[in-house]
């Protein structure tokens, strides 16, 4: 049954599925217990599992997320929070160095199966900041062995992360922080969803607009707007960065001939970089004009109220930019 | 010349620092518990082989058969035998750091495999892909070395927290040097341990240098025990050159791990005979002085000359013991040269693309 929920509830209702499903389901992380978790995401969890199934640990990212490759290598299913994604730079080195590798290092011979769970971004409160709302997305993509997805609304949020729990593989699960309390459609049954498949979430024929995670509705709002204008826009949600599943953007390509990449992450070097890349080489020829991007401006998140909004990408932005195109 | 003359005890010869200052849980080397004789010629035959092996692999690296990095074991083996016979790796795991053969070899795997992995073979431990410091073993146990200093005392306490979870009444051993203490995981990790009654070992086998660095240069405290007593769990150092000395606290810590679901610190004192890495030649940072007397109390020098006053084994037949490894190590080395190397497409398996 369809019922309206929250990003984090969704989420929540993935977690207490799994945890009930499968017992070698663990969580740990910061006030992820009693405290029901910073975004909620694991309220209710402490109070049904006990201390064992749902651990809250000291501020000891780098251990912790240790803790949980660990655990994953001797089979138990290890979900770790990072209470935002900022603070996973505190735990690179299990990150890059285990938790990515150990599979490959070993030859095959072991594997972690773990989830490593955030919010990032600008959200979902404004005023953040530097060192609490970036979108780091890029460093986890970049890094064979891990995959990396992030859902753009409620129904995805839940189908994925359960799909991300039994995964065999490590996976990075990025929680759009911006729509982490926007209410939407979940079904309330069972149901998981493929964690390499990008997704047309809005269909066009004018203009692709490519993006992943909270800017999925930056798009989607564009999409809107552009429809008055006369403009019909396609919207493609990549849903997972690693592996990137280009077939649906390469395809939709076909049909409009321009394409704007949408990313609140900082644009050189980041996702949208590899994504134009990609449609550089295997799209090339079905371009009319070169592809545009709409990215989070490149500098750390400011606090005052004018200068965060303007450092964001804004649905305007995706509006000018692909009206460009069609001039 | 870097002088480290603080680890010299005033006759020049035993180092200070294996005389632990304070009162050791194990006895002074007269009052040994004695171990029965099968047990001794056991050890004996595992520490040569150790050696040995190390040996061989240094040949084979200056042979230019092994390449990046290659951090020998020589030096330290009662602290491996006397710990890892104590384990049961039927329930119990080791997490290892990157000074790994010797480990490797005390949990049963074979030295053929270990060579063919240093080889880059791909027969190899790890399919050729890990190499010296990353090979896994999941049958014997072992869950891999480590090629980050510090880097998996964190992974040894989710091991450890997964054992309890799976009321396996299993442990986990993890090894690191005396470096180690100084990354923030370790003592992050020790926190939790004790926090959550994680039954992982932290056994810090201190060499007396993190790489070239001596222990007095990288530590603000010169006894490690007393580094790591801030997290409620019991400590303690043990003579690492002295095999009845590791084997009688293994068993004791290992009983009460067991049974009270506790996390232990132990700092095993002792020295490695090698650089850093072998590539680490200059050793200009200690003294041949201080190398000397560490030699003077060598593991195998200690168990072998027990053996012949006690008149268990005679200097030849130990000796012959010594050949007749060598022999079966060497015909491992050749097994291992005859392996393929992996074939290409190898490069993009075990790894989602």
């Amino acid at each position: 049954m369809i019922v309206k929920k929250a990003m984090h509830e969704a989420l929540n209702m993935a977690l207490r599925e799994e945890m009930a499903r499968d017992e070698r389901v663990v969580l740990l992380g910061e006030e992820i217990g009693p405290y029901n978790g910073v975004h909620y995401v694991t309220r209710g969890l402490y109070a049904e599992f006990g201390k064992d199934r749902v651990i809250d640990t000291p501020i000891s990212e780098e251990s912790f997320v240790g803790v949980g490759v660990g655990m994953a290598i001797l089979g138990q299913r290890p979900v770790v929070e990072m209470m935002r994604m900022d603070f996973s730079l505190r735990a690179m080195d299990q990150i890059y160095n285990h938790m990515a590798k150990i599979r490959y290092m070993s030859g095959g011979r072991l594997s972690v199966p773990m989830v490593l769970r955030g919010p990032e971004g600008p959200g979902p409160n404004p005023g953040l900041t530097a060192q609490h709302g970036q979108q780091l997305s890029v460093l986890f993509a970049h890094c064979p062995g891990l995959r990396v997805v992030t859902p753009s609304n409620q129904y995805d949020a839940k189908g994925m992360l359960k799909a991300a729990i039994r995964s065999d593989d490590p996976v990075v699960f990025l929680e759009p922080g911006p729509l982490n309390n926007k209410q939407g459609d979940v079904d309330d049954g069972e149901y998981v969803l493929p964690l390499d498949q990008a997704e047309i979430k809005h269909s066009g024929n004018d203009v692709t607009l490519i993006g992943y995670g909270a800017s999925v509705a930056l798009c989607l709002q564009a999409a809107r707007d552009l429809e008055r204008d006369g403009l019909s826009a396609e919207v493609v949600d990549m849903r997972s960065l690693r592996p990137l599943d280009m077939g649906p953007a390469l395809a939709s390509l076909k049909k409009t001939n321009r394409a704007v990449v949408v990313d609140y992450a900082w644009q050189s070097y980041g996702p949208s970089a590899e994504i134009v890349s990609r449609i550089m080489s295997e799209g090339f020829w079905d371009l009319e004009v070169p592809v545009a991007r709409v990215c989070g401006k490149e500098t750390p998140l400011p606090y005052a109220a004018n200068l965060e909004e303007l450092s964001k990408p804004t649905v305007e932005e995706v509006v000018e930019a692909a009206k460009k195109l069609k001039l | 010349m870097m002088v480290s003359s603080g680890w010299m005890c005033e006759d020049g010869k035993v180092p200070m620092s294996a005389r632990p200052q304070q009162k050791l849980a194990s006895p002074p080397a007269l009052e040994r518990r004695p171990l029965d004789t099968n047990t001794l010629k056991n050890y004996l035959r595992q520490m040569v082989m150790v050696r040995e092996f190390e040996r061989l692999g240094e040949r084979e690296f200056k042979n230019g058969l092994i390449r990046g990095y290659y951090h020998s074991y020589a030096g330290q083996e009662a602290v491996g035998v006397g710990f890892l016979n104590a384990l049961d790796l039927n329930r119990d795991y080791v997490v290892d750091h990157y000074r790994d053969h010797g480990h490797m070899l005390l949990c049963g795997m074979d030295p053929k495999r270990i060579f063919a992995e240093l080889f880059g073979r791909s027969d190899g431990v790890s399919k050729g892909k890990g190499g010296s410091m990353h090979m896994y073993s999941p049958e014997n146990h072992f869950l891999g070395g480590d090629g980050i200093v510090g880097g998996g005392i964190s992974v040894a306490t989710g091991v450890g927290l997964a054992l309890k979870q799976q009321r396996k009444q299993g442990l986990c051993v993890c090894f690191f040097g005396d470096g180690a203490l100084d990354t923030g995981t370790f003592h992050e990790s020790l926190n939790m341990a004790s926090l959550w009654g994680v039954p992982t070992v932290y056994i810090c086998i201190n060499n007396k240098y993190s790489m070239g660095t001596s222990v007095e240069r990288h530590s603000s405290l010169p006894r490690l025990v007393d580094r790591a007593q801030g997290y409620g769990i019991s400590t303690e150092q043990v003579d690492g050159q002295d095999v009845w000395a590791t084997t009688e606290a293994a068993e004791r810590i290992f009983r009460k791990v067991r049974n009270e679901q506790v996390p232990y610190f132990v700092e095993a004192l002792t020295y490695r005979y090698q650089g850093h890495g072998i590539h680490d030649k200059a050793l200009n940072y200690r003294t041949l002085e201080e190398e000397t007397a560490w030699h003077e109390r060598d593991p195998l020098k200690l168990l072998t000359d027990y053996l012949v006053e006690e008149k268990i084994a005679s200097r030849d037949q130990i000796e012959a013991l010594r050949a007749e490894v060598v022999g079966e190590l060497e015909a491992k080395v050749e097994a291992a040269k005859l392996g393929s190397e992996p074939q290409p497409e190898e490069l993009f398996q075990d790894v989602t693309l």
